[in-house]
């Protein structure tokens, strides 16, 4: 394939918009309590000081309190901070409210994650009457008036997509910023490599070998210095993304289901560790089932307190949608692991997901009366509340695997959103 | 100070069909009255069949996150909170 090497940056207008809401958990906390509104807060997975700060508020991240770091940490550097569990059905409650605003605006959205949206305006009937800068103005003032009033986000307009992502990040809380033709080179020259989406310290120091140290540098290299960067076609999508050209448009689709939970206490043998991938199981199987799905593979990893990592994952000939057959592989999975350590976080996945528009038949099993049964134990638990039947195993599981919301994914979201 | 709860509690709420608004407008909580003066967030959710909305409200200087369950038409307290750290 030839690839265009003489590209010049995309002279048509802007038509993407990358929306984020500022400090989300920490932002829609505030807003449900009033009382902590300018304030330091941080919402963390657990508020034990060994607990991770999963988003500070704006407030926060001023005392230099950042997400990753653990809750001691925080209130080192801000005494007075207070730490908040996540109530994930108040972000996902936000989240709806915010697709409904930007579904009046264009069909042809995509959300990112639980607080980033992208939009595009390619074509739409709205940017004959509006700019870009007044549909954003209005969405932001939209989201103040019908979800929040102290609900910021910052918006960032550009011809693809990347700069778009690249815009809402130069100014927060609450920017609003274009990259387009006849500015790019001026922001190019005020940001650094890292603070591109995708490049960290390595990428970073790849480039640096092929004698590229700023953003300008980056966006001025030929495409075989850039090949060569990177030994690979991201060289060339650099290319044409610091061009402008969209290159990102596309989706991953789901994969797999898996659910993991961090052991407050540090349970060593697979009896001890069963009751929690007994529940863990059960989540798994029931979202699996929920979207239609079943699995031919599971994958098993723990992570110890010693920070060492063990997992595995077998592929299966028969089709697994019952909880109680993918416990049964995941717990043979789990006693194959090598080392008797104290486990810290223990995770369990299904792979090579298989629509059940059908069922292979069986000579010495009944699938069709197992399958029957899986969806009247689904229904009940659906209409009494997940976990009303249970296996024995999993009584001692109470309270484990709270409800939690991914990182940078929004697969889960789609459940909840074809779920309401 | 967060404290979590889990009480009973009276609530006057209302609904402005002209406006098309609701508003808690007052709660009584361990014999004490609390006009609410701000609705941070209303938000829902479900567990099983039963809908829950959730009210997240401020008297003149305490947090309250009301629970009214659709089903039952009961309403609970479930956290209250000054706003200050621990």
């Amino acid at each position: 394939m030839v690839y265009p090497t003489n590209l010049v940056f995309n002279p048509k207008s802007s038509t993407m918009m990358h929306i984020d809401l500022n400090s989300c958990f920490a932002t829609v906390e505030q807003q449900a309590n009033p009382l902590l509104r300018g304030k330091p807060i941080a919402i963390a997975a657990y508020t034990t000081p060994s607990g991770c700060i999963l988003a500070p508020s704006v407030e926060a991240k001023e005392h230099g309190i950042k997400t990753g770091m653990r809750v001691r940490d925080g209130k080192l550097l801000y005494p007075g901070l207070i730490v908040l569990p996540t109530d994930p059905e108040k972000y996902r409650n936000v989240h709806v409210s915010l697709r409904k605003i930007l579904r009046d605006y264009t069909n042809d959205f995509t959300p990112k994650s639980i607080d980033e949206f992208v939009l595009s305006f390619d074509g739409y009937p709205i940017l004959a009457k509006n700019s870009m800068r007044q549909i954003a103005e209005q969405i932001k003032q939209r989201i103040k008036d019908e979800i929040g009033e102290w609900l910021t986000v910052s918006v960032g307009i550009a011809p693809n997509r990347f700069l778009a992502k690249l815009a809402s990040n130069l100014r927060k809380p609450d920017g609003l910023d274009e990259i387009n033709k006849s500015n790019f080179l001026e922001i190019y020259s005020k940001i650094t490599l890292t603070d591109l989406s995708g490049i960290k310290a390595r990428n970073a120091a790849r480039l640096a070998y092929a004698g590229i140290y700023s953003v300008t540098d980056f966006y001025k290299a030929d495409i075989r210095t850039l090949k060569a960067a990177f030994s690979s076609i991201n060289g060339y999508y650099w290319y044409l993304r610091l061009r402008g050209w969209e290159i990102d448009d596309f989706e991953f689709g789901r994969k797999s289901y898996g659910n993991s939970y961090a052991l407050p206490k540090p349970l060593i043998t697979p009896e001890e560790l069963s009751p929690i991938l007994s529940k863990l199981v059960e989540k798994m199987g029931s979202r699996l089932r929920r979207a239609d799905y079943k699995a031919r593979g599971i994958h098993v990893s723990i992570v110890y307190r010693d920070w060492s990592f063990w997992h595995k994952g077998i592929s299966f000939p028969k089709v697994l949608f019952d909880s109680r057959d993918i416990y049964k592989k995941a717990f043979k999975i789990m006693c194959s692991a090598p080392y008797k350590k104290p486990v810290r976080e223990l995770a369990v996945s299904c792979f090579n997901l298989l629509k059940s528009d059908f069922s292979q038949l069986e000579l010495f099993e009944d699938v069709i009366k197992k399958e029957s049964l899986v969806k009247a134990i689904d229904r009940v638990n659906e209409y009494w509340g997940d976990f009303i039947i249970i296996p024995a195993r999993m009584v001692n599981a109470k309270g484990a695997v709270p409800d939690r919301i991914a990182f940078g994914g929004v697969k889960e979201l789609e459940e909840f959103i074809n779920n309401h | 100070m967060i404290q979590k709860i889990s009480a009973p509690v009276s609530v006057s709420f209302t609904f402005d069909s002209k406006k098309r608004k609701i508003f808690p407008k007052w709660i009584v909580w361990s014999g004490r009255l609390y006009p609410v003066v701000k609705i941070g967030l209303h938000h829902t959710y479900r567990q099983g069949r039963i809908l829950y909305h959730v009210f997240s409200v401020t008297s003149k200087n305490l947090f309250f996150r009301l629970v009214l369950n659709t089903e039952s038409l009961h309403w609970k307290l479930e956290e209250i909170s000054d706003g200050l750290p621990d």
